[in-house]
């Protein structure tokens, strides 16, 4: 069986590692059985996922006249779009450096004050 | 390609292989390194999400596996049907690809002959070499003796020749 798993790898149809998939899939709660053919599925699935997220972020974010992409357009990308709002949990909202440090000094003043 | 970390929850897909993903996907395109650690972890996010959704969709199936169908049932209602298509091909390739191996390996190991057939052809191979390899021995040694043999004659031949040769030149000379 694991040959069969190395060969689809190998015939380049799939890219990412089958194995790998498998264990992820297993460390969700009550996921018992996988058949050989969804792991397949879910793993091409996964690369589709990757490409649509890198693209869509890609295309949509304002990084695109300089040929970047940045965290914030993933981030934008996930809020905006409605498949991808089941990653708003993993997403640390990024604050900028100048808000922070407003919310520092802020916090000092009030410091000060007591 | 052990993981180290006891956590199950500590898994990724491999960093390489998604960098290898976004230059394919987004060539020439410079991307930050926290976007791509993001990336890494969107999947692990999104492998837990169809993994959950199937494994629902499995258990009021009630089977007991996951099968293929759950999976893309899956991702209908998660919103990824757009993947459905291609993610089907993809499956068939991978049969197509398992199928022909299986089959080389089967044409190989059987031709649908018994193992002591198998056995006995090979054992008459041999002994055919072995003559053939034997005649040829033998021809060669005959050759050898018939070229010494040869060589015994046109060298006596040659001497007597010698002796003859001065009438013979007088007899052509007249006929000419």
């Amino acid at each position: 069986m694991e040959e069969t798993v190395d060969q689809a790898a190998n015939s380049r149809t799939i890219s990412l590692p089958i194995s790998r998939v498998r264990l992820i899939m297993k460390s969700s709660p009550d996921v018992s059985c996988i058949n050989q053919d969804a792991l397949f599925l879910t793993t091409k699935a996964t690369e589709l996922f990757v490409q649509h997220l890198a693209l869509s972020s890609y295309e949509n974010g304002p990084s695109k006249d300089t040929n970047t992409l940045s965290y914030s357009d993933l981030a934008d990308t996930v809020e905006e779009t409605e498949t991808f709002q089941f990653l708003t949990d993993i997403l640390p909202k990024k604050i900028l450096a100048r808000d922070y440090l407003k919310t520092l000094e802020e916090m000092e003043k009030e410091d000060d004050n007591m | 390609m052990a993981s180290s970390s006891g956590n199950d929850d500590d898994l990724t897909i491999p960093r390489a292989a998604i960098n290898k993903m976004i230059k394919e996907t987004l060539p020439n395109v410079r991307v930050a390194n926290d976007a791509r650690e993001l990336v890494v972890n969107c999947c692990t996010e999104f492998i837990h999400l169809v993994s959950s959704e199937a494994n629902e969709i499995c258990n009021k199936s009630e089977k007991k596996t996951i099968s293929p169908e759950h999976v893309i049932n899956a991702l209908e209602s998660l919103g990824f049907g757009s993947y459905i298509a291609e993610v089907k091909d993809v499956l068939q390739e991978c049969k197509t690809v398992a199928l022909k191996r299986r089959k080389a390996s089967s044409r190989l190991e059987n031709l649908g002959i018994p193992e002591e057939e198998l056995l006995r052809q090979q054992q008459e191979l041999f002994a055919k070499a072995r003559q053939q390899q034997a005649e040829l021995a033998q021809q060669e040694w005959l050759q050898m003796q018939q070229a010494a043999q040869q060589a015994q004659l046109a060298a006596a031949s040659a001497s007597s020749t010698q002796q003859a040769g001065s009438s013979q030149d007088e007899d052509e000379e007249d006929d000419m």
